[in-house]
């Protein structure tokens, strides 16, 4: 109804190396978006990137990444991700780049997918681990058990815990 | 960022994911300062992190620095799935865990969110009625501290979550107590306990359940009874009343049995009662067992003054070969108390009889008692154990099973019920609660009661050869008795031939044995209709004889007046599974039990109750039946009775049928009656009460309607001032219209303290109301009926001075008719009519009445001072070491009872507050449906009457003007006193 609406892109970071991953953090990540959007668009897209713009979640593991665009100019904004090729964090430049893989009105649906993917693929991958003996199925065997989506179960509340635990501050 | 919006945001992020990366010194001074904390408590799945990383978050800054030491340098598969897996788990928590919002209905879909959910946890669905009440308990909780300052919130949660701790632990508690499901609590035994748990404090009737599920209950007189219906049916009980049949309930009616000789007995009871009155207990008819009397009894010895009440009372027929009579005097338990010492004084019955260690009589009563009483006896360590599981216990060990109590359950056992005389012998026995009682009012009761009973059927000859303990088999060995028992089923069944029930002579009884009337209960609701027109000659005959003579005296004698019958009769009831067993193994479904079970014989007890005897129109309305039954047959006779179409009715309406056939209603209408003087005292508490609980802007502000007394009467100050009006005209010789004004200076404080309670009388002497009700009645109606009031002297000076003699102190009950539009109320005046108002009356112009000029209130403005004062003095301070407060104190004190609109104790002269001059009160009033106009009964003072109709001229004798409390109209009323 009234409120103030956003885009959130759920991208995900690239990278040749694996470890290079591990030197990003949200900070790098944002001012790579803005490096490229006033590249792209110049000053006006760099105003358009200083209204709401925000990295809100980065995993450095496997590079998720969760943009927050307004919902008037997310389109033009989204249009500059591709030109990123590199982020600069820590000193050092890693070469990189995103890849869109959903957008959404809320960041419950982003998580949404997010859980979906992230099952997907680790589906995906069960099958090709072979190698170090059974250590390696084993693992992900056990990571795909721990975290099955479990169906139909309710959401919890926890009101009063709630105020216990605010209250115990 | 104010604290509560922090806090509130803290709760909204609390289930978020924040993001995984390393630290970094620049990131650390930023971004998650305020995230920190949520990331730190964030799944625990950074806690088993990945090999070698040890990998900190947001501003733990103390392992800033070395990150491209910790950083891993490869990575496998495994920390890939691991990675990917804690992400997933994160995320799951943050969409399944709902946000922010403190409200559960948020978490509803909008199409079952309902209004004012947040406010009543009721209307959420169970499932989430938990969490709801335990949410709106800790925001109340919360509350609480709201107003505080943040600061000692926080310096106080520690205490503030004992607090809750302690809450939470008395909720368990309560919640254990209660634990039992409602299924455990519903089934039989476990019911059977709690039902006679909760009978101990009040009495119930056999009828409770029955009622107590359809009725608004009260408890009154250590009663609980059925007030009124829950559905609505004012009129059609009216209806029933006038046309069909009433049930009533009365078995709180306490039955007092006497025994001895019948000139002894009728020597003691003669001090209680007046011939002026009425017929006493040695009316010839009564005595001779076929009619019941009804008197109102006195103290001992002091007629006039000191009325105990009235009662009924029936004789037991002669049995032939003994001078000893039997007579049982029904009261009602407001005047149990005071009658049954006086009877005790009168019979010289001092001497209790202690009842039998194990009283046999009422096996019920001993076995909820002897579960009761031994135990601290018998394991002195259950004392220590709390109370419901020394019960179950005691119930394992073999105590004998809880049975339904039948009787009286508030009575220990070894309380004497009955007294003997040594001097002569005279015995008195209270029966109370030893008999059911059921009034039928209406034409067609007979009717109801014919269909529903039946005349007890023969045992056949293998029954009556059989040694049985029943009672009916050796009943029916005695040819004469069975002689006995046709003749009163042939008066039985001419009964049905009775067009209404008002036409059999009053107060005819006829005793009785019928079968079960559970066998004949029909499948669906029947109305009992009259069968008048099967007549035949030799049937037409019994009919008139019964209406002209009623029941032959043989025909009253009845087994239930024998205590040993009816206990046999209680204990060997069929229970109502054991009934329905035998049903189901009928061949025919549905169809008559055929040979009647032996335990199927009930004596019985009809006796006629009279309808409306006085006046000259609407004769025997409301006249009836009453059903009298051994205990523990209450359920078996109630049921098939409400199967026949009978309207059932509670206390209310015996009020109003009283109130409709003109006769006064116990505590209502006897204000001189100890009985009735504590009534008057609890309806002025419970209509103050009321009175209190509006706000003062709405309520009536009865001082400037000009009304005294809107709650009570204080008929002891009204006749008390117009005796001293009628002394100063006696000694002034002043005959015009009395001067009330000029007594404003009456003394009231003394004659409030010195006189005695109930200084004042009714008139209930017949010759008196005879000649009052001659002087009240317009001479056109006079003249309509010239044999009635022929005797009476006319209304002059020297015969009112005459009369007025003898009944200085005393009220006369009156009947009002309203003339014109109106209904009146409790409590309305009854005043005398100035000459210009009898004028107006001549111009029969149907708008104008006659009307108060509104009184000022000069308690107001004190009132509110007072108010005022206690409210400042009672706001700073709570502790009285405040002298104002000490100071202001005493004055409340000495007037406790000012409460805004109704006049402070010392009333000022009652006859003269208003513009006319008052006679009296209003007792009971409503727009009556049988006469189609407001009715009043009421209290007038003699003295006033006589003044009043006096002075009026002679076409308009008898008028009044009545006003409602809350009312500045007049409205014109004539009297009627019926006799």
């Amino acid at each position: 109804m009234v409120r103030v609406k956003s885009r959130y892109l759920l991208c995900e970071v690239n990278v040749s190396e694996s470890s290079d991953l591990l030197l990003l953090d949200d900070r790098a990540v944002a001012g790579a978006v803005r490096s490229a959007v006033a590249r792209m668009h110049g000053d006006y897209g760099a105003a358009l990137c200083s209204i709401r713009f925000s990295v809100k979640y980065l995993n450095v593991h496997n590079g998720m990444v969760f943009l927050r665009f307004p919902k008037s100019c997310f389109q033009f904004l989204w249009s500059a991700l591709p030109f990123i090729t590199n982020i600069e964090s820590r000193g050092q430049q890693i070469p990189c780049f995103l890849n869109c893989l959903h957008v959404g009105g809320t960041i419950r649906t982003c998580q949404k997918f997010l859980i979906r993917y992230n099952t997907q693929q680790l589906q995906r991958i069960l099958p090709k681990c072979k190698n170090a003996g059974n250590t390696e199925k084993d693992h992900v065997c056990q990571e795909i058990l721990n975290c099955l989506p479990t169906r139909g179960t309710k959401p919890t509340y926890e009101g009063g815990s709630e105020f216990e635990e605010d209250e115990r501050e | 960022m104010s604290a509560s919006k922090v806090k509130m945001r803290d709760r909204k992020m609390k289930n978020q994911p924040a993001s995984v990366q390393y630290s970094s010194p620049s990131a650390a001074a930023g971004s998650s300062s305020q995230n920190g904390r949520q990331e730190a408590k964030d799944s625990g799945w950074q806690r088993n992190p990945p090999p070698r990383t040890g990998w900190v978050r947001g501003y733990q800054r103390d392992g800033g620095g070395g990150y491209m030491t910790e950083m891993p340098k490869y990575i496998t598969a495994g920390a890939f799935a691991r990675s990917r897996a804690a992400e997933v788990k994160a995320m799951l928590k943050a969409v399944t865990k709902r946000t922010g919002s403190n409200h559960v209905f948020q978490a509803l879909p909008k199409h079952m969110r309902r209004r004012a959910m947040s406010h009543n946890t009721k209307r959420l669905p169970r499932r989430l009625r938990d969490v709801a009440s335990k949410m709106v308990i800790s925001a109340n909780a919360f509350s609480c501290f709201s107003d505080s300052s943040m600061l000692r919130v926080r310096s106080h949660t520690l205490l503030h979550q004992r607090e809750k701790s302690l809450q939470a632990g008395s909720k368990k508690k309560k919640e254990l107590a209660k634990s039992k499901s409602r299924k455990a609590r519903r089934r039989h035994g476990n019911l059977l306990l709690e039902f006679n748990r909760r009978q101990r404090k009040n009495i119930w009737l056999e009828t409770h359940i029955w009622h107590a599920k359809r009725f608004h209950m009260v408890k009154k007189w250590g009663y609980c009874l059925g007030d009124r219906p829950t559905c609505k049916c004012y009129r059609p009980c009216y209806r029933a009343m006038s046309s069909h049949c009433l049930l009533l309930d009365i078995s709180y009616y306490c039955c007092i049995e006497l025994r001895g000789e019948e000139d002894t007995l009728l020597t003691a009871l003669s001090q209680l009662t007046s011939k002026e009155t009425g017929p006493t207990f040695a009316a010839a008819l009564c005595l001779s067992g076929c009619r019941q009397g009804s008197v109102t009894v006195y103290r001992a010895g002091q007629y006039p003054s000191h009325p105990l009440g009235p009662v009924t009372f029936l004789w037991r027929p002669r049995a032939e070969g003994s001078a000893s009579r039997q007579l049982w005097i029904w009261a009602h338990p407001a005047l149990k108390q005071d009658l049954l010492p006086e009877l005790q004084r009168v019979c010289e019955c001092f001497e209790a009889v202690v009842p039998p260690v194990i009283p046999v009589a009422t096996p019920a009563e001993s076995a909820s008692t002897l579960e009761s009483e031994p135990k601290p006896e018998v394991s002195p360590k259950a004392k220590v154990t709390p109370g419901g599981k020394r019960k179950r216990s005691r119930v394992d060990a073999g105590g004998p099973p809880a049975k339904k109590i039948l009787g009286d359950g508030t009575r220990s056992p070894d309380t004497p019920v009955t007294w003997k005389s040594s001097s002569s012998g005279i015995v008195i026995n209270d029966l109370t609660m030893e008999m059911v009682r059921y009034r039928l009012v209406g034409p067609q009761s007979h009717s109801v009661l014919t269909e529903t009973l039946e005349a007890a059927t023969d045992c056949d000859e293998a029954g009556q050869s059989q040694a049985s303990s029943l009672w009916w088999p050796q009943h029916c060995r005695d040819e004469r008795k069975m002689n006995l028992h046709q003749q009163q089923a042939e008066v039985f069944n001419t009964l049905k031939g009775i067009y209404s029930s008002g036409e059999v002579p009053p107060g005819t009884v006829l005793g009785l044995t019928v079968d079960d009337p559970r066998l004949t209960l029909p499948a669906k609701k029947v109305k009992a209709m009259p069968s008048v027109n099967q007549s035949q000659e030799a049937d037409e005959e019994k009919r008139r004889q019964l209406m002209l003579q009623g029941v032959p005296q043989l025909c009253s004698q009845s087994c239930l007046w024998e205590q040993s019958v009816r206990d046999n009769v209680t204990e060997n009831k069929i229970s109502e599974q054991e009934l329905n067993r035998m049903r189901s193994e009928l061949l025919v479904p549905g169809s008559r039990l055929s040979p009647t079970p032996l335990q199927g014989r009930i004596p019985i007890l009809l006796v006629h109750q009279p309808g409306k005897q006085v006046g000259n129109d609407m004769s025997s309305w409301g006249a009836g039946w009453d059903l009298l039954l051994p205990k523990g047959w209450g359920m078996a006779f109630w049921v098939p009775l409400v199967y026949r179409g009978v309207r059932i009715a509670g206390l209310h309406m015996s009020l109003k049928r009283s109130q409709n056939q003109g006769a006064p209603h116990f505590p209502h209408d006897y204000p001189d009656c100890p009985a009735g003087i504590r009534f008057q005292e609890e309806q002025e508490a419970e209509l103050l009460d009321k009175f209190k609980r509006r706000p003062p802007a709405k309520r009536t502000n009865y001082i400037k309607h000009g009304c005294l007394a809107p709650f009570r009467c204080p008929w002891q100050q009204l006749v008390e001032e117009w005796e001293l009006l009628t002394r100063q005209r006696g000694d002034g010789q002043a005959r015009s219209t009395t001067k009330p004004k000029e007594e404003e200076m009456t003394p009231q404080p003394d004659h409030a303290g010195t006189k005695p309670q109930s200084g004042f009388t009714v008139v209930r002497s017949r010759k008196s109301l005879r000649l009052l009700s001659a002087w009240c009645k317009l001479p056109t109606s006079r003249g309509q009926r010239p044999g009635r009031g022929g005797g009476a002297p006319p209304l002059q000076q020297s015969a009112a001075d005459a009369f007025l003699a003898s009944h200085r102190m005393s009220v006369a009950w009156v009947r009002l008719s309203l003339l014109s539009k109106g209904k009146p109320e409790l409590h309305a005046m009854v005043c005398a009519p100035t000459p210009e108002d009898l004028k107006l009356l001549g111009k029969r112009d149907a708008g104008t009445c006659p009307q108060e000029p509104p009184h000022r209130d000069d308690f107001k403005s004190k009132t509110r001072r007072r108010k005022k004062s206690s409210k400042t003095g009672a706001g700073p301070l709570q502790s009285s070491d405040y002298p104002g407060t000490e100071a202001s104190e005493p004055s409340v004190d000495a007037e406790p009872d000012l409460v805004l609109g109704v006049w402070p104790d010392p009333l000022p002269s009652i006859t003269s507050h208003c513009s006319r001059v008052t006679l009296g009160w209003v007792t009971e009033g409503d727009f009556s449906l049988s006469a189609g106009c407001g009715e009043a009964l009421g209290f007038v003072s003699v003295a006033g009457l006589l003044n009043t109709l006096l002075s009026q001229p002679e076409e308009h004798r008898g008028k009044v003007l009545l006003r409602n409390p809350s009312s500045l109209h007049y409205r014109f009323a004539q009297i009627n006193i019926e006799v």
